[in-house]
């Protein structure tokens, strides 16, 4: 008796304070839901900065932030915003599977009308909104409706260390030729030329898809990706790239072993401690790389790759991060396009910059010489003269397994663009 | 008897009668048995059988995940007896169970054989580390192999100093030796169960069995395969199908350890496209006609070896 006593008083109690709490809650306060990934520990801060600055000029407004690794948050975009209470402001994931399904589903507000009223079009490059665009069913990309707006910027290039370089008289390379006349020389003097790992697939996407551009136009690019017509992944310049992948594969300018090691780890820590003298890879690579060398981040400088067709400013890969989009059914549609406007502003673009990220809008001053400023003039160069290009696996979901058969040689060139053009087909 | 009760003995005897003679009034034998059935029933339809009835469903709609699904009959099944990717994921699973199955009964059989006959010190530790494995979570078992596997990694590392740097290969990278080094670690993890599964089986054996054996002059060998493994008939059978599962099923090990089936598609396997296709294509319906078909091809071939095992245990008995 005494234990079910007790046990009746515990409920009592219970029951009380989630009574309490749920009264609590139902007072007039507005809770805005952000979800977003900057995981880092570092990063916290430059957001909490901001929500805090948000929350300051919006009494009342309390914004509940949930933090997800991308993958994650691509995962659980289309369950969330399905949510009655789901995020109001969430990033999502650019392309067919990601952006288009959710906007085929009718769970993303366009955001055309907020773009003209806060000048959002004038943030960065006009082509650059078309990576955020899709047409009202989902089914055209790059084209209609603005569905989301993005605060980061990504190319991929070629960090390099400076002092290699110099050991071997080699400065930054201005052409196709002067860059694999530099692979030579770096292999000739025992460097490996280019860290790489594709053990994790995509890195071969990137490194691979950086010769792909460096070959191709960004008209052939953009009607792949976009699916316009006549959009095909068997064109001429894709089977060079992928003799050309083969041939620096057989004169050993890729690190030994690159099947076998992951990026993370390997092929990061073999670039750190200067294993080989480049490595092709992102932007986002920056602020580790500034973090983990410290002083010593100035001797490692950024270049893109040369055209191979001669143009001036080389087609490269890139584009804006994932962008900041808002629930079709929030309750809060202006607070959250508000909310949009202060994280893509140019204030959060310093902020952005100084954890290492390459901010969509462009900082206004950096520092010659160093990383940051390299990767910022890189971005600054392509995106000013619409030469920025795309990742492939946005309309060909397997090309890594497709890219890693043909650096192995499973395939030859050919039987590789023509595998690729059947899941480009297959995944319409 | 009647003073026997006043002496301690005896008092739970009398409390089990006045328990049995007090249940056995309000309820018939059967609805009793309902109700104890009924909690694990009401846990079981709503989270197994309602799910897979669901998949069953959903196996047979043209749906995104998340928006209305939209009924196409069989389409699902037409397009993957098409699919040449599910088709070497399907065959891939069974290559691994040659390492998830065969290489863990043999070997389980070979340790037990060592084991349960000579008495060595500290048993007991031997028993436990080789049991280990089994029991470790298989994200943590992929990443410790993973690192092991690194091209610059241990393995590579001890090839190189007892003079093998010949062999030295990106293991998971490498096209013809990525499936046997996955599979490899799928054996690591599956041979500590039918390890334990044997020992147990072992102890039940009839030890007058093994003296009789000893008596004819059977050497050590020909008692493990005289005496302790038609003994074990019952334990192979459950660890052939648990890890048989297992095989079929494998998503975690394969995930991590390749990132999901690479390079190219070399060790792609059927929950690994179940996966992709569901959650990262958005085609959660003709995931969920993969997942019905390998649900299918588990449960008919399990079925078929329970059945002979038990046609064969009729034929014996007669």
């Amino acid at each position: 008796m005494k234990r079910l006593r007790l046990l009746l008083v515990l409920i009592v109690i219970l029951l009380m304070t989630t009574v309490g709490f749920m009264q609590s809650s139902a007072q007039e306060e507005v809770t805005l839901v952000v979800w977003d990934n900057f995981t880092r520990e570092a990063e916290q801060a430059m957001i909490e900065e901001l929500n805090a600055r948000f929350e300051e000029a919006h009494p009342g407004v309390t914004i509940q932030r949930e933090i997800y690794e991308t993958s994650d948050l691509t995962q659980l975009a289309p369950r969330a915003l399905s949510e009655a209470n789901g995020p109001d402001v969430i990033m999502v994931n650019q392309g067919y599977t990601g952006m288009g399904a959710l906007v085929e589903a009718g769970l993303l507000l366009p955001l055309n009308a907020y773009a003209d009223q806060y000048g959002w079009w004038d943030r960065y490059a006009e082509g650059l909104h078309a990576r955020n665009s899709f047409s009202e069913d989902g089914q055209e990309f790059g084209t209609g409706n603005l569905y989301g707006v993005s605060n980061t910027a990504e190319v991929v290039g070629v960090y390099y260390h400076k002092d290699i370089f110099e050991e071997v008289g080699l400065s930054v390379p201005a052409t196709w030729e002067e860059f694999e006349a530099a692979l030579q020389t770096l292999a000739d003097a025992g460097y490996t030329p280019i860290v790489f790992g594709s053990l994790d697939g995509w890195p071969a996407i990137h490194t691979w898809g950086a010769i792909e551009h460096a070959y191709s136009s960004l008209n052939e690019i953009d009607d792949f990706i976009y699916r316009r017509e006549g959009g095909t992944f068997v064109t001429e310049a894709n089977i060079t790239a992928a003799e050309k992948m083969r041939e620096w594969i057989e004169a050993g300018y890729f690190t030994p072993g690159f099947e076998g090691m992951d990026y993370d780890n390997a092929t990061y820590g073999d670039f750190i401690n200067k294993a080989g003298a480049m490595w092709i890879t992102g932007s986002w690579m920056t602020g580790s790389i500034i973090a983990d060398l410290g002083e010593d981040a100035d001797n490692v400088g950024f270049f893109l790759l040369p055209s191979a067709t001669g143009e001036e400013v080389p087609l490269t890969i890139g584009g804006v991060g994932l962008p900041y989009a808002i629930r079709a059914t929030s309750e809060h549609p202006d607070l959250a396009a508000e909310y949009i406007d202060l994280v893509t502003s140019p204030d959060a673009a310093a902020l952005l910059f100084e954890q290492g990220y390459l901010p969509a809008v462009a900082p206004e001053s950096v520092e010659e010489n160093t990383l940051a400023g390299d990767v910022v003039a890189a971005w600054n160069l392509i995106s000013s003269n619409n030469k920025v290009g795309h990742y492939l696996d946005w309309t060909a979901p397997d090309i890594a397994a497709d890219i890693q058969e043909m650096m192995a040689g499973q395939v030859s060139p050919e039987e590789f663009v023509n595998n690729v053009e059947e899941d480009y087909k297959s995944s319409e | 008897m009647q003073n026997l009760s006043g002496n301690g003995a005896l008092p739970s005897r009398t409390f089990m009668q006045r328990l049995r003679r007090k249940s056995v009034v309000p309820f018939s034998n059967k609805s009793q048995a309902i109700l104890f059935i009924l909690p694990g029933l009401v846990i079981y339809l709503t989270f197994v059988l309602l799910p897979i009835l669901g998949t069953v469903r959903y196996s047979l709609h043209d749906w995104t995940g998340f928006s209305p699904p939209e009924y196409i009959g069989f389409d699902n099944y037409r397009e993957l007896y098409r699919d040449e990717d599910f088709r070497k994921a399907i065959g891939n699973n069974f290559f691994f169970v040659i390492f998830y199955t065969i290489i863990p009964i043999l070997l389980g059989l070979f340790l037990t054989s060592l084991m349960s006959r000579s008495k060595l010190k500290g048993m007991a530790i031997f028993r436990t580390g080789l049991f280990v494995p089994q029991v470790m979570s298989p994200v943590v078992v992929g990443i410790i192999w993973r690192w092991l596997f690194e091209y610059r990694g241990p393995i590579n590392q001890t090839l190189t100093l007892i003079g093998l740097s010949e062999w030295i290969k990106p293991w998971l990278g490498d096209f013809t030796y990525a499936p046997y080094a996955v599979g490899s670690v799928g054996s690591w993890v599956q041979y500590g169960l039918c390890m334990i599964l044997f020992l147990a089986g072992i102890q039940a054996i009839n030890e007058e069995l093994y003296d009789t054996a000893i008596v004819f002059g059977a050497n050590p060998l020909q008692q493990f395969w005289y005496v302790s493994l038609p003994g074990l008939r019952q334990q192979i059978l459950v660890a052939f199908v648990l890890t048989f599962i297992s095989a079929l099923r494998v998503f975690d090990l394969v995930f991590v350890l390749t990132r999901g089936g690479g390079p190219g598609k070399e060790t792609i396997v059927t929950s690994i496209l179940v996966y992709q296709n569901t959650f990262n294509l958005n085609r959660a319906g003709y995931g969920a006609a993969m997942a019905v078909t390998l649900a299918t091809i588990i449960v008919a071939i399990s079925a078929a070896v329970f059945w002979l095992q038990s046609r064969n245990d009729d034929t014996n008995a007669t």
